[in-house]
């Protein structure tokens, strides 16, 4: 019963879990850089794990943006169409139209549902799920 | 197999988001943590926003590692090296918020790591 190994053991273990929490999963970070380069490419690990901190920053900055224009329009909740505006405000418009085209095929699967200011969707409360599931909507 | 049974399930693992759309290549909930980090401001996030960062973030990863590629291959190399992201950072102006994160003299990681060794 050696408290101060078990304490090492605990911080090493919260230090990882923090640090995995702030980025992408190295596996699918992974995966979509493959996908992009040849067959023959090959990555190094720093390289992968240097594409998870820019993606993790990629998100940080764009996110700040857009959380920037709801504050100044008094809106507590940054939505799909912030986060658009806020890729095409720091120079990211080539991401834009593909997106946009994203969401609305999403949104029009959804219907109004994703649409709608409702209630805090940060839970994601299955007790409210009597809304979201829908029985009659058929996939295709 | 039976599609309903995939939509289902979609539904109940959280965000009732149905699988059934584009298969996400980027956990959702990873990406919604991520931004509730960026800023205090972050209150509330729209299910969806999570959503349009998981397609962001794909292109994003797309065009740093096509960018990342060029130089492994100018350098006649077929292994894309940490260095290699560095130099198509600092070649696009798109991706200059990622300097200080990519170049070399950044010393914020050690003086972190100093910080833990003192403690322990």
């Amino acid at each position: 019963m050696d408290d101060s190994t078990n304490n090492k053991i605990t911080t090493g273990d919260d230090e990882t879990a923090n640090q995995q929490e702030r980025l992408l999963p190295i596996a699918n970070v992974s995966r979509i850089m493959k996908q992009i380069l040849p067959q023959n490419a090959k990555i190094s690990k720093e390289a992968k794990e240097t594409m998870q901190e820019c993606a993790s920053e990629f998100i940080s900055f764009v996110t700040g943006e857009a959380s920037e224009k709801c504050k100044k329009e008094r809106r507590k909740t940054v939505n799909g169409d912030d986060v658009c505006w806020a890729m095409g405000t720091l120079g990211f418009d080539d991401y834009a139209p593909p997106l946009k085209r994203y969401l609305d095929r999403y949104r029009e699967v959804e219907g109004d549902r994703s649409a709608t200011p409702q209630r805090n969707e940060e839970e994601g409360r299955p007790s409210s799920s009597s809304t979201q599931f829908d029985p009659n909507l058929k996939p295709f | 197999m039976r599609q309903a049974k995939t939509a289902y399930s979609g539904f109940l693992s959280g965000g009732g988001i149905p699988r059934r759309h584009d298969p996400h290549l980027l956990p959702l909930a990873r990406i919604k943590k991520i931004m509730k980090k960026s800023s205090v401001d972050v209150k509330m996030i729209s299910r969806e926003a999570p959503l349009v960062f998981s397609k962001a973030c794909e292109l994003f990863i797309e065009e740093l590692t096509k960018r990342s590629w060029n130089m492994t291959i100018q350098g006649k190399r077929r292994t894309v090296h940490k260095e290699d992201v560095a130099h198509a950072v600092a070649t696009t102006d798109v991706f200059d918020f990622l300097i200080d994160l990519v170049h070399p003299n950044t010393s914020h990681h050690v003086d972190l790591n100093e910080d833990l060794e003192k403690k322990q």
